[in-house]
């Protein structure tokens, strides 16, 4: 008795071998009616087995399903040419429950594609038809269809085409789809499917059967898979943020629960067409919460059925878009809601705040000056900024939606993080706060290297007295140097208590807070173009012709600039300097350090002061 | 004079600690009593916006949506005397969320002055900021 061939794969079987032309027949002591009965007992029972297989839905392997059929199959030999097959007996095809089809067709690659598609196309009118993902395998091939009568259809012609070589052609059928990975290649080629479909007049993005379109037939772009949703919806807050309305009927969605974050990334979304999907209970559509939705159609989904009677389903859909005026295509009467005006607003937002505008040339030179220092090679300087007696304390923590494992970890400002909710040994928070001016400015000197984003700051100028000044600054920066892939964006707000000193002023009290940036804020980030610091000259030292002429006023402004930066004097010094030297950058830094080896520079020159205008009195509230 | 300004920072953070417990309580839940922490003349800056007097501070919080405030991290230090001339005025900084009606969350920080005045701890200064971008129509 031959051994029977349970364990081969029937795809692998016809990709090694045309067994059509085989025509032995295996010899059987089996009674025909014996094996009748049998033969329908087992179609039954495998069109079970093959609906339960394909219940799994990302199930690429199809190994995996045939290994359940091993051990009936060696008792009934399904394998078998079965050469009394006369009946044409047909399995069923159960109609599954993701909608999709796989319909392969075993020795489909022998005989011309358009041929094929054009014999489908004549035998299944008037339905419609559009194989999705055709992909060859050896002599087979295999596509996807989206439609249940379509695949049953298809089922049914199995060897019932008469092919021109002589056989009939084999199409098995069976519900299921392919696994999917997006890449940067697929990205972009559903980006150009969704330019043709976006209308910029409207707002309006129509992805109705987006796998249906005609060029992305090839890729298996199913909206109902998450991983492709997703992508699309990353697409769309890329490149038209905006967008007022969506219409995905159509796609077989059933999951919206990856959808969370919808509101935040397309806040203007309005129009939301979900019609002729799959999704099965209104509660779904809680992950959508947060949207403005006022036109929602949901007709044609699971979901709807569930409802006794229209108003109970549109007092369902208002709890969770409570905006929503038209509802399935039909306009719905206002709600009655109570009259507390629910729509107070946030007062707008101010860049700065100035208590008195006589302050702000003060702090603009001041916070010009401090991140200049900030943001260069040495932030030595910075030690004239501080009061001897100065305090200076730290405190981190991400930003709402960020944590340590979804964003560039703030790692470097955690061991000096003086969070009093914390923090609570009492010595420890003395010990936290940096105390006097040689302490802060090496522990200035330790943080990370940044650059300031200084347009992006806001500024408010709180308190402006003769005794002081209260200042707030808050902006962004980038974090260089500190080991991360590309450099952190981070935003700090920082609080400071200044006093005047001699002619300029300096730190008290300081407390900064380090986070990191948004993802709102950052696309906001360095995008007006920085005037640059002018580069200070090079240090080497060469013949210096004599000035031809004295320099422009702006010239000098760069020089004065470029002299406080190296010689850490502030900029009425450098000025003076620079003029006694008749304008030659190189002479003026030569004169600068001849006079500080012998101690002749006066200690205010020395400080981080600024040029301010005298204080008129009675001028401050 | 080490030991006076451990003291003092002991009690900056003391006072820290209750004092927002009791300020966020009171902006969340009692409004109409706010203006009882702030000294008469106290400046809000409000993202920006500054209000000046106790009255209408209060004023400007009953008109604002409700909100829900979690602290995060809290952050204090006395004020050193050259700027305050002795009077003992701590400095509170605090970052945390905020969620308006049923807004989502946003970040925020906020720093504080107060100060003793008799036997209450008045705000003097009070500069809040919400995290979030720049009005791109702002600048005129």
């Amino acid at each position: 008795m031959p051994k029977p061939q349970g364990k081969k794969n029937w795809k692998n079987q016809y990709f090694e071998h045309d067994f059509r032309s085989e025509n032995t027949r295996r010899v059987t002591f089996k009674s025909n009616k014996q094996g009748r009965f049998d033969r329908n007992h087992k179609d039954w029972t495998e069109s079970i087995r093959a609906h339960l297989a394909d219940e799994d839905i990302d199930m690429g392997n199809t190994n995996m399903k045939n290994i359940p059929n091993k051990k009936f199959m060696k008792k009934y030999r399904s394998d078998s040419p079965m050469p009394h097959m006369k009946g044409n007996f047909k399995r069923k095809l159960l109609e599954g429950p993701i909608g999709w089809y796989r319909v392969t067709l075993p020795y489909g690659n022998k005989y011309d594609k358009q041929y094929i598609l054009k014999t489908f196309l004549d035998k299944l009118n008037p339905l419609p038809f559009q194989p999705i993902t055709w992909q060859v395998n050896g002599n087979a091939c295999t596509f996807y269809v989206d439609d249940y009568k379509v695949a049953e259809k298809l089922n049914n012609m199995d060897k019932d085409i008469q092919l021109p070589d002589g056989y009939r052609l084999l199409i098995k059928v069976s519900t299921g789809c392919p696994t999917v990975d997006v890449n940067a290649a697929m990205k972009e080629k559903m980006k150009l499917a969704m330019v043709k479909r976006y209308s910029s007049i409207t707002k309006a993005l129509d992805l109705t059967r987006f796998h249906a379109d005609p060029d992305l037939t090839l890729l298996f772009c199913a909206l109902f898979k998450p991983i492709i949703l997703l992508a699309v919806i990353d697409i769309i807050a890329e490149n038209i943020p905006d967008i007022e309305a969506i219409n995905l009927s159509e796609n077989k969605i059933q999951m919206l629960s990856h959808l969370k974050r919808l509101a935040n990334k397309l806040p203007k979304l309005k129009v939301l067409h979900l019609g002729n999907n799959k999704i099965r209970d209104v509660a779904h559509l809680d992950s959508l919460m947060g949207l403005n939705i006022v036109d929602l159609v949901l007709d044609g989904n699971p979901l709807c059925d569930k409802f006794k009677d229209q108003p109970t389903y549109i007092s369902e859909v208002r709890k969770r878009f409570p905006k929503v005026m038209k509802l399935d295509g039909t306009d719905l009467p206002p709600p009655i809601s109570f009259d507390i005006s629910e729509e107070v607003s946030i007062p707008q937002s101010q860049q700065t705040f100035l208590c008195t505008a006589e302050g702000q040339s003060i702090v603009r030179q001041f916070l010009e000056q401090y991140f200049q220092i900030m943001d260069s090679d040495n932030r030595q300087p910075l030690l004239n900024a501080y009061h001897e007696n100065a305090i200076l304390s730290m405190t981190m923590c991400y930003p709402y939606g960020q944590h340590q494992k979804n964003s560039s970890w703030l790692n470097w400002y955690g061991t000096d993080n003086r969070n009093l909710l914390r923090v609570s040994d009492s010595e420890r928070r003395y010990k936290l706060l940096k105390q006097g001016q040689l302490s802060i400015a090496s522990f200035l000197q330790e943080m990370p290297r940044t650059k300031h984003d200084i347009h992006s700051f806001t500024v408010d100028l709180n308190l402006f007295t003769p005794q002081m000044l209260l200042l707030s600054v808050s902006g962004m920066f980038k974090e260089l140097n500190s080991g991360h892939k590309t450099a952190p964006l981070r935003y700090f707000f920082r609080t400071l208590v200044i006093v005047p000193a001699g002619s300029g002023f300096c730190i008290v009290n300081e407390e900064v807070h380090i986070t990191n940036a948004t993802d709102e804020q950052a696309k906001q980030a360095f995008k007006t173009p920085v005037v640059l610091a002018p580069v200070p000259p090079a240090a080497v030292p060469d013949i210096v012709a004599p000035a031809a002429a004295a320099p422009n006023d702006e010239v000098k402004a760069q020089m004065v600039q470029a002299m406080a930066q190296q010689s850490g004097m502030n900029a009425t010094w450098s000025e003076k300097c620079l003029a006694e030297s008749e304008w030659d950058f190189q002479r003026a830094l030569f004169v600068f350090s001849q006079l500080q080896e012998k101690g002749v520079i006066p200690p205010e020159a020395n400080k981080f002061y600024i040029i301010l205008p005298k204080y008129s009195a009675g001028s401050f509230r | 004079m080490d030991k006076v300004l451990r003291g003092r920072v002991d009690q900056a953070c003391r006072t820290a600690e209750e004092f927002t417990k009791l300020y966020y309580e009171s902006v969340d839940k009692r409004r109409h009593l706010i203006s009882r922490l702030y000294l008469e003349n106290a400046l809000l800056t409000w993202n920006g916006n500054g209000i000046s007097t106790s009255e209408k501070i209060q004023k400007f919080y009953i008109d604002l949506p409700s909100s829900d405030h979690s602290i995060i991290t809290l952050d204090s230090q006395p004020i050193l005397d050259s700027a305050v001339n002795g009077q003992l005025t701590f400095l509170i900084q605090v970052s945390g969320n905020v969620k308006y009606q049923d807004k989502i969350p946003k970040s925020f920080q906020q720093n504080f002055v107060i100060t003793a005045q008799g036997d209450k701890w008045k705000i003097v200064n009070d500069c809040f900021r919400l995290q979030e971008p720049l009005n791109v129509s702002e600048p005129k």
